[in-house]
């Protein structure tokens, strides 16, 4: 009968063959320790700044806006300064609430418009919304600094500002503004809230203001510029051809037309993460497939001997697989350790606020499966790694190894 | 009779078709100290290797303690030597990364039929029967080769196997350690009634033997 390979001489003896190479099994665990550090720190900070991006733009955004395609302007009507409605709109809403994949509409109408506080006049745009809708459509709540949300707009000379464009205005909340529309129109507004989506893009020209008011002053009843849709599904974007072929007249685009940037940018993190990563462990796997490569050749005769006082082949592979398993499992703990701390150092670390996005630290995920794939990844390079040379020594001969001297 | 070995044939087969033994038929008596002599070449050692199931690529039967060898898995051969043959070689092979003692303690760990402490016990008592008590806590390659021969033999009685297959066992050895490793061998026929066989160069170990045999050019002289 034969006995169970997984038993305690066996461990014994490869716990032994290990300390008596502390040096280079030291090394070989510091390889695999690295490799999961690695991919443990590059895989949090990575999809931290995905999720941080993702967040803050597809929130700021909604997953397909409709507006009205282009006219083509004569040299006569250049000085319209008529909002360019999108038409058919009622009957868009109609075919979007059919539709099942739909989460909720919000219609905005858009106009240029400059702004003029006490000390600065800036150019920029008004976003009418309608803020039941818009609410939906945006948690505005999570990012005001200050102020209300989108409930202040039902008072119809309130204005919300983000944080960027309220700074370069020098107000805040409770402060006045004058709003001059292309018509010649214009409007004093109170400054109610003020918000942040953390990107500099949206942050420095978004305002939000009551569409009716917007409609009203513009002479123009019940003109909207654009249908922001939310998905249920955001990765499913047939609604987009569905409204392009049902409606002519419109200029459709999803989240991933208007941010090719960010979408490129998660991918290439995505592979960067990944590659360098595997790089990193095959290196740590390379490692320890050398150290027990050596060993089995250097301890032939000790192979040898093994066998001859009754350890089977078995036996062998076990003995030496225990010990490239004992690098991994340790390697891979002490990685998951130091990638954590690390991790939680880079989060706590003061970033440097670029143009691009506004962040106080690092963004960092803390998402416990990282660590157990970094931990299991480390774990098969070292059972990889050592299953060659476990099967090399397993095959030893005693006989052409012992009369061979 | 504790070895029936019945018209073996070896050959090799690299670099070419050779021919080591030619029927080869052997009994070997319990507590009898075999010695087979021979030049370099007779195929003493590879008879050897055989007769230790080291080596079951041959033609013929083998029957040790009844058993017939060929019969045997890889796995349940492996057993069968772990409990039944001890081995010494010309070089000793001790692993060095193991203690004196846990070198003695190695084969009977494998087999697991006591408790590590009786295990332990056993080697500390084969330690002293070949004076060596005060060594069991040194690495083993801290030792002179006769030391380490020593050592050997008491590796290869811990599981009390019936047959002891030593190759050369004094090769290496200066005239006193030979003399000391020997007698030591003579005593395990004698006091514990096991089976040794040695080949050997040796004309004083085999002239000191109960039964000699001489091969020449992979034969049994008569």
């Amino acid at each position: 009968m034969p006995k169970p390979i997984f038993n305690k001489t066996n461990i014994f003896i490869a716990l032994q063959y290990l300390s008596a190479r502390k040096k280079q099994s030291f090394l070989a665990t510091l390889g695999v320790m690295l490799g999961v550090t690695t991919f443990i720190v590059m895989i949090n900070f990575m999809t931290g700044v995905n999720d941080f991006l993702d967040d803050a733009v597809f929130n700021g955004s909604p997953d397909i806006i409709v507006k009205s395609t282009q006219k083509t302007h004569s040299r006569k009507q250049s000085f319209d300064t008529r909002i360019n409605s999108l038409e058919n709109a009622k009957k868009i809403q109609a075919f979007l609430g059919k539709k099942e994949n739909v989460q909720s509409i919000a219609q905005q109408i858009i106009s240029p418009a400059i702004l003029v506080s006490d000390v600065q006049q800036l150019p920029g745009s008004i976003n009418g919304v309608f803020p039941a809708e818009e609410d939906q459509m945006v948690d505005l709540q999570r990012r005001l600094i200050e102020g209300k949300g989108f409930q202040s707009l039902n008072n119809e000379n309130t204005i919300l500002l983000g944080v960027s464009l309220a700074k370069r205005l020098q107000v805040s909340v409770g402060d006045e503004l004058k709003m001059i529309l292309p018509n010649g129109k214009n409007m004093q507004l109170k400054v109610s809230g003020i918000f942040s989506f953390g990107i500099t893009t949206i942050d420095n020209v978004r305002t939000y203001f009551s569409a009716k008011t917007l409609q009203k002053l513009l002479d123009q009843e019940n003109a909207i510029t654009a249908i922001h849709i939310k998905l249920k599904d955001r990765d499913n974007v047939d609604l987009k051809t569905a409204i392009s072929q049902n409606f002519k007249e419109t200029n459709v685009e999803d989240w991933k037309d208007s941010n090719k940037t960010i979408v490129i940018g998660n991918k290439v993190r995505d592979i960067l993460t990944w590659s360098v990563s595997f790089a990193l462990l095959l290196v740590a796997g390379f490692g320890i497939y050398n150290i027990l490569n050596i060993t089995v050749i250097q301890k032939r005769k000790d192979i040898a001997v093994l066998k001859t006082i009754g350890y089977s082949s078995r036996d062998v592979v076990f003995i030496f697989l225990v010990q490239s398993l004992i690098i991994g499992l340790i390697g891979a703990f002490f990685g998951v350790v130091l990638g954590y701390v690390l991790s939680y150092m880079i989060s706590i670390t003061p970033l440097d606020t670029s143009d691009f996005i506004i962040v106080d630290t690092y963004p960092i995920n803390f998402k416990a499966i990282y660590y157990v794939l970094g931990f299991s990844f480390g774990l098969l390079t070292t059972i990889f790694a050592g299953y060659f040379p476990s099967k090399k020594a397993s095959k030893v001969d005693p006989v052409t190894i012992i009369r061979g001297i | 009779m504790i070895l029936q070995a019945q018209q073996i044939n070896k050959f090799f087969k690299d670099p070419e078709r050779h021919q080591v033994l030619h029927n080869i038929s052997l009994d070997i008596q319990k507590g009898e100290l075999l010695s087979i002599f021979g030049e370099s070449g007779s195929g003493k050692s590879t008879l050897l290797y055989i007769l230790s199931t080291l080596d079951t690529d041959f033609k013929g039967s083998l029957q040790i303690k009844g058993k017939d060898i060929k019969t045997l898995s890889p796995l349940a051969l492996t057993d069968f030597r772990n409990q039944h043959i001890g081995f010494v070689y010309q070089f000793h092979y001790l692993l060095p990364e193991f203690s004196v003692l846990q070198n003695i303690m190695l084969p009977a760990m494998k087999l697991t039929q006591k408790s590590i402490e009786e295990i332990k016990h056993d080697a500390l008592v084969l330690l002293e029967d070949i004076g060596m008590k005060d060594f069991a806590k040194r690495p083993s390659y801290k030792l002179s080769g006769g030391q380490q021969q020593r050592v050997a033999i008491a590796r290869a009685l811990i599981n009390d196997p019936a047959l002891i297959i030593a190759d050369e066992p004094t090769g290496n050895l200066d005239q006193k350690n030979t003399d000391i490793v020997f007698d030591l061998l003579k005593e395990i026929t004698k006091e514990k009634g096991k089976t040794v066989v040695i080949a050997t160069h040796n004309s004083k170990i085999y002239k000191n033997s109960h039964r000699t045999i001489e091969m020449i050019d992979g034969s049994i002289r008569l």
